[in-house]
């Protein structure tokens, strides 16, 4: 594959070895290294990283006031009420763990297809993807009328003998999320121990060689240990994979299982899968496109990275538009007056304005725009664009959550369903905790994978000459 | 003194002493509370406070401030701690019966433990004792069920032929009064605390002294008075002090009866008529109409429809009325006129069929005439079956000219009847009042006694009563609560309640029942009777004492006074006291005035369909509760039209100033359907400063543009857009909500969405009488009326087939949507009250409500009640959602829910179709207040927050007949298990039982015809099935529900 004499102009094609190029010509073992490792060991912290992080704890300490009012309290401090029983938490729920799904899918999905291009971003990613687990897994502990009684949801043995009801997908929902949850941390970690070894080898602080030396469990970088971790890395991808798949599909049963109107629809697994990559990525890009500006690592995380995740973008909005389409066009041909009225109702009632919302955030905007490859490598716009997904991927649950139920089967009970202050700081709450999660990150651990950057790098694919050319 | 045992085992004499028994028997639970302790916990406690917002919880100063700023007048409810005297007090009684005794000083006197506990006492186990609930339009016949002494359900007495069990959403809200924390406790003299003693003496000295000038100067202004006792009391002492006055006043008063008839009152009997006319009388919505339980039963069994349906006959309705009510809705034909028109529609009706009168001259509309000729004729074509009722808060020609057509017609002496006046003192109340201020105003009267009532709130607002009243050299209040009359009266007593004490009341037909009271006075509180008493020879004979002597000659006739006076007890009533029902009587002949210009805004006052003149402004189960038709809670509103509202430039919940002859108010706008142009309906009772922690500050005070020549309606009013916006708390989706908005071209756009929505959704099934006779399966025929497919499942049905299957039927031709059955519910289950803040975002806690749908144009509208509640599906959807099972199904089929299991995700509800689910979002329960910890009911359990509750069918009940019958070695026997609701229906609408008994009523009601499952199509088998109603339209009107009629499959 690899000729000396292969020539192109196209200057995406690395000359070298023929292949896309990845990541910037002109990086070799070393630079990317003292890249990657020194944006961790550099003992200056930037003042953007202060601000930023105390920005983030401000929004974690709105949000532990507010889930500490909410204990006092109780959930009445929402607006949930009667009919509209589920609101921000289950949305804010189902949207932080559908984010999650884009650093599930990289890290996983696209290691298996061998997509060498996710090396650049698959470390944060994933690491967003733990954080959004984190934030959404808040929610259903903390949206229960009696949180403390909130572990009878586990199947644990216990005096009374009392297990949970097992046809209820709330109970599925645990065992997904939890399931979700570990794999991901454990996937997660294992891909860190090459680069903890290479932190620990580099780090001058006795401290952080002390913590980089647990953390790395004796990493040496002997070949048996390549071995190993490849295998390992191989067979987690192949437990996570289904779970892209599996989570999401679970919480849309949470909605399909229910005989609501609006809810009880069989499109919802792929749907929502496919929503939760499309939101995913757009996270993704939210913090990719900032990130390598800050850390100047537009050497390794490319205009093709970026152009790469709008792909996957156009590929899954169009699997949610196709999703939307069913619905509204089974709402007629299904000819039950049930699902006609939720349509009508969803579009044209009271809070009809949240699917227009939607639907111009979700659709009409990145699926007009997304095709042309220009507007894809504009970094302005691919930022705003992910902003703009996020927010429709939002409404998407709350149309799904709210508009289903304020108007559901006794026109008697219709209600209707607004906010409280206390919703929004808890949203507000879980992206500062979100933030401040994901800047320590940054700041004490690789968020580049550096030794799959090595991998991808020429010197690494072609030998002997490529050796001279790079190190 | 103490009630008598239901049995004949009267043990009066000793119960105080072995009530502290009782206490000693159950210390054993609270071992180790401590006096000090209860004091310590009870300090400061002013027991439950609704939240009027989420800022309120947090007691932050702000609030309190803006509280106190909003509410000047009530700041004291809000910070005052309440004496520590009235806290022992209470708790004295809480320890006699709640089981603290043990812990304190024993009485001087000799007590005893239940070494031997009294024959009729078994501890867990209810007792019931009769008595009766007086109220000025008659009273009601009551059985009350007490738990270790403490009243804790009130119900009508099931063998009492005028109301036979049924109740009312007042007569079931008088137990929270009972137990209202913020009764009068004390007696106090300009506010400091007295003795009952301190008070006698004054006014035993006082009479002494006026005994030389035959009581010159003593006047006394009671409530009407309903105590045969209390008017003999005050008849011997008028022989003592001639001079003395007693005058009777009640906002809600019946004087255009005692105009027209005199002594005597009107009765009706709805058995017999096939047609009824309702001239503004609303004797459907509650017992603020005399006979209301009587008249409801009997309009209700006329609708049941109970034989073969070809052969089916029902009665017609007519309303002519101004304020949508639900009488008129239920109505065939409802007219809307304002409340001036009524009297001359009322002669126009006369003269078309013969009555020698004279209508006065009045332009029509054609429909208006349209609706007159065909009432006309129906009345002609029914004559001697039919009834031309009239309304109480009516112009006395109304009922002047209803009578005349009654007797034209030949419907006297068969379905109108005369009799005495339930009251034993029927006078022209505001002729009296009037002299009584006058009175006060020239100095005549030295001494004012006020017995239960509060004119200073009531009273017309031209009579200035309060300024009047400072007159008086000494002033004396004797009532519940320290109201705004009894806040600025030198002496203010506390009142018993009628719980409390022994009195005796006549209901509707005459027929004596004693008052018989079920618990010791839980304040230090006294009677009118003891004050009227302390006129006599035996200045301190007690009220049941008293109460003896007046019936001792009539118990006396035949037989044993003592054993006829246990009977009496022991029934609820004296039997054969009924009136005498005359064909004949005196009628005053009243002319009809002309009716005001049709421009001119006309003010209606009516007595609020939930708190009545405001003497049930603090309880909280009442204001709770959703009016019938508007579905308003916690206010009351400026009632108007659509249309009238849009003239006036006005939107809903915008505050508008109504100014009357110079008198203003500031009331908030409500639009309501079938309300006439230019009429403004004003509920009173509401802007109350002093009726304590739920009531004050409720709502705006119509009373201050009452006046005495208007009580009923005021002409001229003008309107005015005030700055600022009210916030309702309605419990329902707004019936006008997108009324424009038709999706799909269903509906006939004359209708809300909602109604639409409930009529394309077979969730209301109606037909006419002759669509009936046509089709009688038509409640289950058709595209829109799917009907249970039991056979439509995956899996394989659980079999029922073997023990109970508990079922309920709902019939919805009966249905009046009294909300008697949610008041019931309340007490029964012990339903924490939310407070308006929460009702207003949706969270009322009842388990019952009542939905109603209004179809057609919002000017005539037609309604259909739906009472809701759990279904208790077979195929249930909540069950399967939860997960930790705390809603799981019995083998009996009820869906029942496990309090302790509940974590509280809410799922359940979000699945259940019927949104019958409440959840206690917070903590909405009372668990401080300890005068509310008498009322519970034991067999419930009171739900923390975090909990999602539901109806249980009374599941406590149907538990005690189950052992009741095991223990006696048989099934459980039909109408054996009475659920709250079915208890309280005035209407029999509700029926509870079991569809495994071939025999059992519950049965028979699901296997007809009319019988259908609300959202069928979603397969949940309901338990609960409706009765679809059918109406009897009269042909030669439009007949209005043609095209809901069941399209055929």
């Amino acid at each position: 594959m690899a000729t000396k004499d292969f020539t192109t102009e196209d200057p995406r094609i690395d000359p070298l070895t023929g292949e896309l190029r990845v990541i910037a010509p002109g990086q070799s073992f070393r630079s990317v290294t003292a890249k990657i490792a020194d944006i961790v060991l550099t003992p200056h912290t930037s003042l953007g990283w202060l601000m930023l992080l105390s920005i983030g704890g401000s929004g974690a300490t709105l949000l532990l006031v507010a889930v500490t009012w909410l204990f006092l309290k109780g959930v009445g401090i929402w607006a949930i009420t009667q009919p509209v029983a589920w609101g921000f938490a289950i949305i804010n729920f189902v949207w932080w763990i559908g984010i999650g799904h884009a650093g599930t899918l990289i890290s996983a999905i696209l290691l298996l297809f061998k997509q060498g291009w996710r090396n650049s971003i698959n470390r944060f990613a994933e690491a967003m993807t733990i954080f959004a687990v984190v934030c959404a897994g808040i929610f259903p502990l903390i949206h229960v009328g009696r949180p403390w009684l909130a572990y009878w949801l586990f199947p644990y043995p216990n005096t009374m003998n009392v297990w949970p009801q097992f046809r209820s997908p709330l109970l599925w929902d645990v065992f997904a999320v939890s399931t979700y949850a570990t794999i991901s941390v454990v996937f997660w970690y294992v891909g860190l121990v090459p680069d903890f070894g290479t932190m620990r080898d580099r780090a001058k602080s006795k401290f952080g060689q002390y913590i980089y030396g647990m953390l790395s469990l004796g990493w040496r970088g002997s070949v048996r240990h390549w071995m190993r971790y490849e295998t390992a890395s191989l067979l987690l991808a192949g437990l996570a994979t289904p779970l892209v798949l599996s989570v999401h599909t679970v919480i849309s049963f949470d909605f399909a299982v229910a005989i609501l109107p609006g809810w009880h629809t069989t499109i919802f697994p792929p749907y929502f899968v496919a929503g939760a990559v499309y939101s995913g990525f757009a996270m993704v890009l939210t913090l990719a496109i900032p990130l390598r500006k800050f850390y100047h690592l537009e050497g390794l995380v490319t205009d093709r990275h970026i152009d790469n995740m709008g792909k996957v973008m156009l590929a899954t909005g169009g699997i949610v538009a196709y999703g939307y389409g069913m619905e509204v066009f089974m709402s007629w041909y299904s000819a039950s007056h049930w699902e006609f009225f939720m349509m009508w109702n969803r579009m044209f009632g009271p809070i009809g304005w949240s699917y227009w919302v939607l639907i111009a955030c979700n659709i009409a905007i990145p699926l007009t725009t997304l095709w042309v490859r220009k507007w894809r490598t504009n970094l302005v716009f691919m930022f705003i664009m992910s902003l703009i997904v996020n927010t429709g991927m939002w409404f998407e649950r709350f149309v799904i959550v709210v508009t289903s139920l304020y108007r559901d089967f006794l026109p008697s009970s219709w209600g209707t369903y607004r906010a409280t202050k206390w919703d929004y700081m808890t949203y507000a709450g879980t992206f500062g905790l979100f933030l401040t999660l994901f800047l320590l990150f940054i700041r004490f651990v690789p968020m580049i994978p550096m030794h799959e950057i090595k991998m991808m790098l020429p010197t690494a694919k072609v030998k002997p000459e490529a050796v001279e050319a790079g190190d | 003194m103490k009630p008598t045992a239901s049995e004949y085992t009267g043990w009066d004499e000793t119960t105080p002493k072995t009530e502290a028994g009782t206490g000693a028997m159950e210390t054993g639970n609270e071992q180790g509370l401590t006096l000090a302790e209860v004091r310590r916990t009870l300090a400061g406690v002013k027991g439950k406070k609704y939240w009027r917002s989420i800022d309120e919880l947090a007691s932050t100063p702000e609030f309190e401030a803006a509280v106190l700023k909003e509410f000047p007048d009530a700041a004291q409810e809000w910070v005052d701690p309440v004496s520590r005297r009235g806290f022992l007090k209470l708790m004295g009684a809480s320890m006699a019966m709640a089981g603290l005794a043990g812990c304190t000083k024993q009485p001087d006197e000799p007590i005893y433990p239940y070494i031997k506990a009294p024959e009729d006492l078994i501890l867990g186990k209810s007792m019931y004792f009769a008595t009766a609930y007086p109220f000025a339009s008659g009273s009601v016949p009551l059985l009350v069920k007490s738990d270790a002494f403490r009243p804790i359900k009130v119900d009508g007495n099931p063998d009492h032929s005028y109301n036979r069990g049924a109740s009312d959403p007042y007569t079931q809200g008088t137990l929270l009064d009972l137990y209202d924390p913020d009764r009068s406790q004390k007696t106090t003299y300009r506010g400091d605390n007295r003795e009952w003693t301190a008070f006698m003496e004054a006014w035993r000295s006082k009479l002494i002294a006026a005994k030389a000038n035959g009581g010159d100067g003593l006047v006394l202004l009671s409530t009407t008075v309903t105590s045969p006792t209390l008017a003999r009391q005050w008849k011997e002492a008028q022989a003592i002090y001639p001079k003395a006055k007693l005058v009777q006043y009640d906002p809600v008063n019946r004087d255009a009866v005692r105009t027209v008839l005199g002594a005597k009152d009107v009765q009706y009997s709805l058995t017999g008529a096939d047609v009824i006319l309702s001239l503004d009388a609303d004797f459907l919505s509650g017992s603020s109409f005399p006979g209301f339980h009587r008249l409801t039963r009997e309009y209700a069994e006329r609708r049941k429809l109970a034989g073969v349906a070809k052969d089916a006959t029902m009665n017609r309705m007519y309303a002519v009325e101004s304020t949508t009510t639900t009488t008129g809705l239920k109505a065939e034909h409802r007219l809307a006129l304002k409340p001036t028109e009524i009297p001359a529609f009322t002669a126009a009706l006369a003269v078309a069929l013969g009555v020698q009168t004279t209508a006065p001259s009045y332009a029509w509309t054609d429909a208006q005439a349209t609706y007159l000729k065909a009432l006309a004729a129906d009345l002609k074509a029914n004559a001697g079956k039919s009834v031309v009722i009239a309304g109480e808060q009516q112009h006395p020609s109304v009922l002047s000219l209803a009578l005349a057509i009654n007797e034209v017609l030949g419907n006297t002496g068969k379905t109108v009847f005369f009799t005495d006046a339930v009251n034993p003192m029927p006078t022209v109340q505001m002729a009296e009042l009037k002299a009584l201020v006058d009175d006060l105003w020239s100095g005549k009267a030295d001494w004012l006694v006020m017995l239960n009532a509060n004119p200073v709130y009531d009273a017309p607002a031209d009579l200035n009563f309060k300024e009047a009243m400072r007159r008086a050299k000494v002033t004396v209040h004797l009532g519940k609560h320290a109201d705004e009359t009894g806040s600025i009266t030198d002496w203010q007593i506390p009142a018993s309640h009628y719980l409390e004490s022994w009195s005796d009341a006549r209901c509707y037909d005459g027929t004596v029942s004693v008052v018989q009271p079920l618990i010791d006075p839980l304040y230090e509180s006294h009677t009118a009777h003891e004050i009227v008493q302390a006129m006599l020879e035996e200045p301190t004979k007690s009220a049941y004492d008293a109460v003896r002597e007046t019936w001792q000659p009539v118990l006396s006739k035949s037989g044993d006074f003592e054993m006829n006076w246990r009977k009496t007890l022991h029934a609820g009533w004296i039997d054969g006291s009924a009136y005498e029902k005359a064909a004949t009587a005196t009628v005053a002949k009243v002319d009809a005035p002309a009716p005001a210009a049709k421009e001119m805004i006309e003010v209606q006052f009516r007595p609020d369909p939930t708190i009545y003149d405001g003497r049930f402004a603090n309880v909280g189960w009442l204001q709770e509760l959703p009016k019938p038709v508007t579905s308003l809670s916690w206010d009351n509103a400026a009632l108007m039209s659509e249309g009238t509202m849009e003239r006036a430039g006005l939107a809903e919940e915008d505050i508008v100033e109504i100014t009357v002859n110079g008198r203003k108010v500031k009331a908030p706008v409500l639009v309501v359907p079938g309300q006439p142009e230019n009429t403004i309906t004003a509920y009173l009772g509401y802007g109350r400063e002093m009726a304590g922690r739920v009531g004050s500050g409720a709502g705006y005070n119509a009373g201050l543009v009452r006046t005495a020549d208007a009580m009923a309606v005021a002409t001229g009013a003008s309107l005015k857009k005030m700055d600022g916006r009210w916030g309702f708390a309605v419990t329902k989706s707004h019936y006008q909500d997108h009324r424009s908005k038709f999706f799909g071209g269903e509906g006939t756009g004359n209708n809300s969405l909602e109604a639409d929505e409930a009529l394309t959704r077979g969730i209301i099934r109606e037909a006419t009488l002759a669509e009936y006779k046509a089709n009688p399966g038509f409640a289950n025929e058709g595209e829109t009326h799917p009907k249970v497919e039991r056979e439509l499942t995956l899996f394989p049905n659980w079999d029922y087939s073997t023990g109970n299957a508990w079922g309920m039927s709902i019939d919805l031709n009966s249905c009046t949507g009294c909300n008697a059955c949610i008041v019931s519910c309340y007490a029964e289950n012990n339903i924490a009250v939310v407070g308006k803040q929460q009702v207003r975002i949706g969270r009322n806690m009842q388990w019952l409500r009542i939905d109603a749908y209004f179809e057609g144009d919002l000017s005539a509208p037609k309604a259909h009640f739906q009472p809701m509640a759990c279904q208790h599906c077979e195929n249930a959807p909540c069950e399967q959602v939860c997960p930790v099972g705390a809603t799981v199904h019995t083998p009996e089929g009820l869906n029942t829910m496990v309090y302790n299991r509940c974590v509280g995700t809410r799922y359940c509800s979000n699945n259940c179709p019927y949104k019958v689910r409440r959840f206690n979002f917070l903590l909405y329960s009372d668990y401080e207040t300890e005068s509310l910890k008498l009322m519970r009911n034991p067999d419930v359990t009171v739900r923390s927050r975090g909990v999602m509750e539901k109806c249980s069918y009374c599941v406590q009940r149907i538990q005690e007949a189950k052992i009741t019958a095991d223990k006696e070695n048989r099934p459980v026997r039909d109408g054996e298990i009475v659920t709250a609701c079915e208890q309280a229906c005035p209407a029999s609408a509700i029926t509870f039982g079991n569809l495994n008994d071939k025999g059992s009523r519950v049965r028979a009601l699901h296997e007809n015809e009319r019988s259908y499952a609300v959202l069928a199509d979603q397969n949940t088998r309901p338990r609960t099935l409706y009765l679809a109603a059918v109406t009897n339209p009269n042909p030669a009107l439009e007949p209005v529900l043609e095209e809901h009629s069941p399209t055929a499959g």
